[in-house]
């Protein structure tokens, strides 16, 4: 959901005007909000985690540390309208440094950047339009860019220009810290990878997969951050197929599963779960089954460690996994075998480069085809 | 074996002076150290005894100073043996000129068996202390005293006969005085050894002054410094009644001596007349259960039918409990002005009820400081009719039940800021050593100073929780006022208008 700056800087206004009248009258504030407790959470497979206003908490500004919560909520408030009307961002870090002015030090005494994180949570669930929380984008307060895009896509970022993914740089272009506001003009790509591990992904690029199979080829660099989540939905409601090349073990399955289905945390958050999208690889499947295409490197894989056991024993735990079949299906597997693998893999066939790109181009297309998306 | 040629050749009869000449270290006289300060010390007891006899609130003046010039003044009192010249001075009832050769020059031991609270175990005290001064000096004592209605003091120089027990007055003469001075100033030289006793004697002169409040004590050291402490309290505790020994409260040779004076030509009479507690038809019980004749004469029984009379006495069950009328406890409010000393943030004291020990009546008194002042962790101090007990602290009986008591359970903790008082005032108290130091870990001692303890401490617990309580919500009022000027000030500059937040605090609602 896109909302325009003024709107959200007179939401803010409107919220100091209302707490400043409560205090010149003498009351002591009492602000509520929708947490993440269960009650106020609910998940299912065609929109993943999503809020609902069940439960509300409330910080009652009589208490010692609802005040200093308040106090802390306030002065953030101003700062967040400050940077809306100057059009400027600023990172969670900036906020952080932002508390230690002398004057705040000295009374809110913030010593770790959790304490303002957790403000920053807190005013997204108080900061509400429609029905939903306004995300910390919108008041000017974004991570830094994390994950890159290739492929035949034009589009329109915050800094105005028209450009297209394959011509924004050696990788792609790298996601904007508000997809939200990301105007796309021109889709030329069949399907999206997105894949876990830059190298791999680079690798594709190299390969030139992107332009044969007229393909998206998305790096996560890891867990993905809100933005690149934010980018996937995007894409998603474009229409783009979405697939997701990760490792085979239980924390790629944490990283597949934010992607579809969002996470508790942020189910206030709208438009960072992709429901559509599908579980490319590697899968147990590709080694285990007969007819995996990657049977033949069983041996490459490794076993798993005590934290890997532990994270996959938690998993049967997590709605968006353990009610997903295919994800519940990988995760009961791995435990069983108690063996991971990695996406780099594919190097140990050991082959040459030529017959590497040709096993990639066979793997894409045959997992794609499986999901009914046929590339060319 | 011993001949009787050779008896009669070398056993000699001793005067009790000449025996403690032989025997002072029994006594606390047993090196220049411990000699200096037991001298003081029983001194100042005797002139605490003497302004308290008087009714009037004790004023007591000590200068001690080296009767040898030391050659370099810089390096202050050797530490080793010296000639001192001690002079305590009080203001007490004074001494009548004609007791004073006796009173003052020579062992006496009185002979009325009465009872009743006193410093002194044996009443020799002080007069060991001059006979201390005589024997390693050699020089006389100096005597000034006057009473309440003379018009002079009589001022006297005296030797003791060590041999024979007996005064040897050297000069005499008078001081016009006032009609309305009254006390009395010992002065005498005596070895001693300043150095290793400064201490001991400086904490002696502290504790006093917590236990006697009422007293003003001043103290001139040989490295010129002096040590005073003002009266804080105007109010002398009652004076102790002296009361006949209690049944169970004597032995053997204590009842022989009381038959030998009695005027009484019957038991019966003797046990109603020497006794307190004993009535008619107590002593009749008595009898009758210890087989006596009720007219037998008290100066006709043999060794072995007191003997006989002594066990009965101690088996005997109905005798009433002794009377209490003998002691003088500090009370409430002389105890925390002494405590007061310390500058603690809060005082309490708590008196047990009158108890029994061996036939000898006892209170205790406790007290617990908290707080000011005070150092982190438990202090401990003691008390013992009226006076301190310094050394031996971890033997004492006190020791152990503080050792023994839960001070968390009491919301406390060993390293809070502590001090454990505790007094006991007894017509016998049970000191373990001559030194009279600390007290015997006797089980109903132990009992009632458990108890006291533990009444101060939950009402010291309570009130430390109170204190603690209304500290947290203070802080809590100044941090909520902290946040709200910071958020008034906030949303001032964000809305520009004045907001203030005065208002929130003015109904109290939080």
């Amino acid at each position: 959901m896109k909302y325009q700056n003024q709107e959200v800087s007179n939401l803010i206004s409107d919220l100091l005007e209302t707490l400043a009248d409560t205090i010149q009258d003498g009351v002591f504030p009492e602000i509520g909000y929708y947490g993440s407790s269960k009650k106020n959470i609910q998940y299912s497979s065609e929109s993943g985690y999503t809020h609902r206003d069940a439960n509300p908490s409330f910080v009652d500004g009589r208490k010692v540390e609802s005040a200093k919560t308040i106090a802390g909520l306030i002065y953030g408030l101003t700062r967040f309208k400050e940077h809306i009307d100057q059009g400027m961002s600023m990172s969670l870090r900036d906020f952080y440094y932002m508390h230690k002015v002398k004057r705040v030090q000295d009374v809110l005494k913030i010593e770790h950047q959790n304490e303002t994180n957790r403000l920053i949570n807190l005013s997204e669930r108080i900061l509400r339009m429609q029905g939903t929380s306004v995300p910390r984008e919108e008041f000017g307060v974004v991570s830094s860019p994390k994950g890159t895009f290739y492929g035949d896509l034009t589009l329109s970022d915050l800094s105005g220009k028209r450009l297209n993914c394959t011509e924004a740089g050696e990788y792609g272009w790298f996601i904007s810290s508000r997809p939200f506001d990301v105007t796309i003009h021109d889709i030329n790509i069949d399907a999206a990878i997105f894949v876990e591990k830059e190298a791999m992904a680079r690798n594709l690029i190299e390969l030139g997969l992107a332009e044969n199979l007229r393909l998206g080829i998305g790096s996560l660099f890891g867990q993905p951050g809100r933005n690149m989540r934010a980018w996937i939905r995007k894409l998603s409601d474009n229409e783009v197929p979405i697939f997701v090349l990760v490792d085979m073990s239980p924390w790629s399955l944490r990283i597949f599963s934010t992607i579809q289905s969002n996470s508790i945390e942020l189910a206030n958050i709208r438009g960072l779960a992709s429901p559509e999208t599908k579980l490319m690889g590697i899968t147990t499947q590709d080694f285990w089954s007969s007819k995996g295409m990657l049977s033949g490197i069983e041996h490459s894989l490794e076993s798993m460690s005590k934290s890997d056991i532990k994270c996959a024993q938690q998993n049967r735990n997590i709605p968006a996994i353990n009610e997903n079949t295919v994800l519940k299906r990988e995760n009961e597997i791995m435990l069983k075998k108690k063996r991971k693998g990695e996406l780099e893999a594919f190097k140990a066939f050991g082959l040459p480069l030529t017959e590497l790109r040709t096993l990639y181009v066979s793997y894409i297309k045959k997992k794609a085809r499986a999901f009914d998306v046929k590339l060319i | 074996m011993l001949s009787s040629e050779k008896t009669t050749s070398d056993i000699v009869e001793l005067s009790i002076s000449s025996w403690f000449y032989r025997n002072r270290t029994i006594a606390g006289f047993d090196n220049p150290a411990r000699s200096l300060y037991v001298s003081i010390r029983e001194l100042v007891e005797n002139s605490l005894d003497a302004s308290e006899s008087a009714g009037v609130l004790p004023k007591i003046n000590v200068i001690l100073d080296t009767a040898e010039s030391c050659s370099d003044e810089n390096l202050g009192i050797a530490s080793e043996p010296k000639i001192f010249n001690l002079t305590v001075r009080d203001n007490g009832t004074g001494i009548a000129r004609e007791n004073v050769p006796k009173l003052i020059g020579k062992m006496l031991s009185g002979t009325k068996f009465m009872h009743r609270q006193s410093r002194g175990t044996f009443g020799l005290g002080g007069s060991l202390a001059l006979l201390y001064g005589q024997i390693t000096t050699q020089k006389p004592i100096h005597i000034i005293t006057g009473q309440l209605g003379e018009s002079h003091f009589h001022s006297m120089t005296m030797k003791l006969d060590i041999e024979k027990n007996r005064p040897i007055v050297i000069d005499e003469s008078t001081i016009a005085k006032n009609p309305s001075q009254h006390g009395t100033q010992i002065s005498y030289s005596l070895q001693g050894d300043w150095f290793r006793s400064k201490r001991r004697i400086v904490d002696y002169f502290n504790q006093t002054s917590i236990i006697v409040p009422y007293a003003s004590l001043r103290l001139e050291t040989p490295n010129g410094e002096v040590h005073q402490y003002m009266g804080v309290i105007e109010k002398l505790p009652p004076h102790p009644k002296e009361m006949k020994p209690h049944p169970k409260g004597i032995d053997v040779e204590l009842l022989k001596s009381m038959a030998s004076i009695t005027r009484s030509t019957n038991l019966r009479s003797f046990l109603m007349n020497s006794f307190q507690r004993i009535g008619p038809s107590t002593a009749d019980g008595f009898l009758d259960y210890a087989s006596l004749t009720p007219s037998t004469s008290p100066r006709d029984l043999t060794d072995d039918e007191f003997v006989k009379i002594m066990h009965s006495l101690s088996t005997y069950s109905k005798f009433t409990a002794p009377s209490s009328n003998s002691l003088s406890p500090a009370g409430e409010k002389v105890l925390i002005a002494g405590m007061n000393r310390l500058n603690p943030e809060l005082c309490i004291v708590r008196q047990r009820a009158p108890s029994v020990y061996e036939g000898h009546p006892f209170i205790i008194e406790t007290g617990i400081a908290y707080g000011g002042s005070l150092t982190s962790g438990i202090q401990l101090y003691r008390f013992a009719n009226r006076i301190p007990l310094l050394y031996d602290e971890r033997t004492d009986v006190s020791s152990r039940v503080i050792r023994e008591l839960n001070i968390r359970s009491y919301g406390l903790s060993q390293n809070d800021p502590l001090a454990f008082f505790v007094h006991i005032c007894s017509t016998k108290i049970p000191y373990k050593t001559i030194g009279k130091e600390f007290i015997a870990d006797v089980d109903v001692i132990r009992r009632e100073i458990e108890l006291g303890f533990k009444d101060c401490l939950r009402k010291t617990g309570e009130l430390v929780r109170k204190k603690h309580r209304s500290q947290k919500k203070l802080k809590r009022e100044n941090k909520l006022q902290q946040y709200y000027t910071f958020i008034a000030e906030t949303l001032s500059e964000a809305t520009e208008r004045k907001i203030q937040s005065d208002r929130l605090f003015e109904r109290g609602e939080y």
